[in-house]
């Protein structure tokens, strides 16, 4: 018994170790249409672009963009997008967000718009376009059991896409101030020789550490400069 | 052992989802509810986080469950086949708008009080979805918001003995809804269709307006049944939005204040030359008028 313990154990801890080892790649874009900066009291909102417009941007991944902006001694004040859109509500639904900045103005001229954007001292509203999809995959890995035990062999691998798109619109000039695409790619192994080793590519986690990173930077960067 | 489910092996897919501490953690659950999943002639109602383990069979049930799981497939049968998803009442926001100054009456149907939808889905796995009173809330909160007075009206009142402007009775026309292995994705869709009926102080029908919602919410590893009640709710706030929005433009209810005569009457225009069952109804979603009768 206690050999079957200590032969499940040990390759869990080396699957704990190893896991992060997996082939990720990253591309990280951005392009400026206007100047940026933040002060003091001001604040940015994460939103997911409408489904009804076909994106699928995942809730996680943009409560990971919030997380990783708000980071830090330097972090941004996010306001969480639920809040904004109840408290807007109902002008940042799927059916009614605007999908353009042209239609801002008509916008903040809706009773109570302008006042309650004023009151959270929103400055950016930061757009999220894009999802993590598997794009392929291969190998062979079954699992059986009997009375007597069990495991798992063969070998299988799959790699997947993360790609998103981040348009940030200014609300103090009303105007786009430009975008922030990541691009990432990440390859996954497992192997089973009895149990099987998970080598996880973190694919989204890495797409949003980078494009919260980029986002940091494109928003405080006009600041200094 | 039987395999009705056509997801594909994604063993990998969910030891991603999950992670390495996940995996060992979740191992001997995941290997049990396989079991229970394909043993039984159709989806047990919690999935969980096993769910995309679980598709098809190539895992078998490890030694160590071989004695719980007599008991616990007696006891998935018994409850039978099938996911439940029970709505809490959702909640909607005070919208930011110019209510319209006049004094409504407002009757539900009785389904309003206690929707329940029931759909198989493959022939093989049975949803149930309780609204609860999540309709009657909805339109309640929403109509609170919207105009300056609100009665609600029992099955008995007369709302010719009451001083209201005008009367809406809404309904509900249809109730769809789609999960991941449907739509291929990794979402549940919710469609709700509701009508809203406008009458004036006279009893006279002025509008009848279907009005079309949609809600969408990618699944997680807390199982399909949240995704469900949240594209359902987001569905809902989608209609509520939607008449928000056009409700005075579709029906002119606005003109209805004071007993006056609507600005115009589409409904009844058509109504004049018409059968009482046949009437024009605007569609919501373009903001057309169609001939659907």
């Amino acid at each position: 018994m206690k050999q079957a313990k200590r032969l499940i154990k040990a390759p869990v801890i080396v699957l704990m170790v190893l896991s992060s080892t997996a082939c990720v790649t990253s591309t990280v874009q951005d392009s400026r249409t206007g100047v940026t900066g933040i002060n003091e009291g001001e604040s940015v909102v994460i939103m997911a672009k409408s489904y009804h417009l076909g994106n699928e941007t995942e809730s996680k991944y943009i409560r990971c963009i919030e997380d990783n902006l708000a980071r830090g001694s330097k972090g941004l004040r996010v306001i969480p997008h639920g809040e904004f859109i109840d408290s807007l509500f109902p002008w940042f639904e799927p059916r009614t967000a605007p999908a353009e900045t042209k239609n801002l103005a008509k916008l903040m001229d809706r009773p109570g718009v302008t006042e309650k954007m004023t009151e959270q001292g929103i400055r950016y509203i930061i757009w999220l376009d894009g999802d993590t999809e598997r794009v392929a995959g291969g190998g062979s890995l079954s699992c059986a059991a009997g009375p007597g035990g069990g495991g798992c062999f063969g070998f299988a691998w799959w790699q997947k896409d993360a790609d998103y798109n981040a348009s940030v619109w200014d609300l103090e000039g009303l105007e786009s101030a430009g975008t922030v695409s990541a691009d990432v790619s990440g390859t996954s192994f497992m192997p089973a020789l009895v149990v099987p080793l998970p080598f996880i590519a973190r694919t989204q986690a890495k797409a949003c550490k980078t494009l919260a990173n980029q986002l940091h930077s494109f928003i405080v960067q006009d600041e200094t400069t | 052992m039987k395999h009705l489910y056509t997801g594909g092996f994604e063993l990998r897919e969910a030891v991603e989802r999950i992670g390495p501490r996940g995996m060992r953690q979740y191992s001997g659950l995941v290997f049990f509810r396989f079991f229970v999943r394909n043993s039984l002639p159709c989806e047990p109602s919690d999935i969980g986080v096993a769910r995309p383990i679980i598709a098809t069979g190539r895992v078998y049930l490890i030694a160590m469950y071989r004695t719980a799981v007599p008991g616990l497939l007696l006891a998935g049968l018994i409850s039978g086949c099938g996911s439940s998803v029970t709505l809490t009442t959702p909640t909607i926001p005070e919208p930011l708008l110019e209510q319209i100054p006049i004094s409504i009456g407002l009757r539900m149907p009785e389904n309003f009080e206690h929707f329940v939808h029931e759909e198989n889905v493959y022939g093989s796995e049975e949803w149930s979805i309780d609204l609860g009173r999540s309709n009657a809330a909805l339109f309640e909160q929403l109509f609170g918001h919207m105009f300056a007075t609100v009665t609600v009206l029992g099955p008995e009142d007369d709302p010719q003995l009451l001083p209201l402007d005008a009367l809406i009775e809404p309904s509900i026309d249809a109730f769809e809804f789609s999960t991941p292995n449907q739509s291929n994705t990794e979402a549940f869709a919710v469609w709700i269709r509701y009508r809203l009926k406008v009458y004036d102080h006279e009893g006279q029908l002025v509008s009848n307006w279907p009005v079309s919602a949609y809600g969408k919410s990618q699944t997680t590893t807390m199982g399909g049944s949240d995704a469900l009640e949240r594209a359902a709710i987001l569905a809902m706030r989608d209609a509520a939005a939607l008449m928000i929005m056009k409700f005075d433009d579709e029906t002119r209810i606005s003109s209805l204040a004071k007993g006056s005569a609507p600005e115009s009457t589409p409904a009844i225009e058509s109504q004049t030359d018409e059968t009482e069952d046949t009437e024009v109804q605007t569609t919501a979603l373009e903001g057309l008028k169609d001939e659907a009768g």
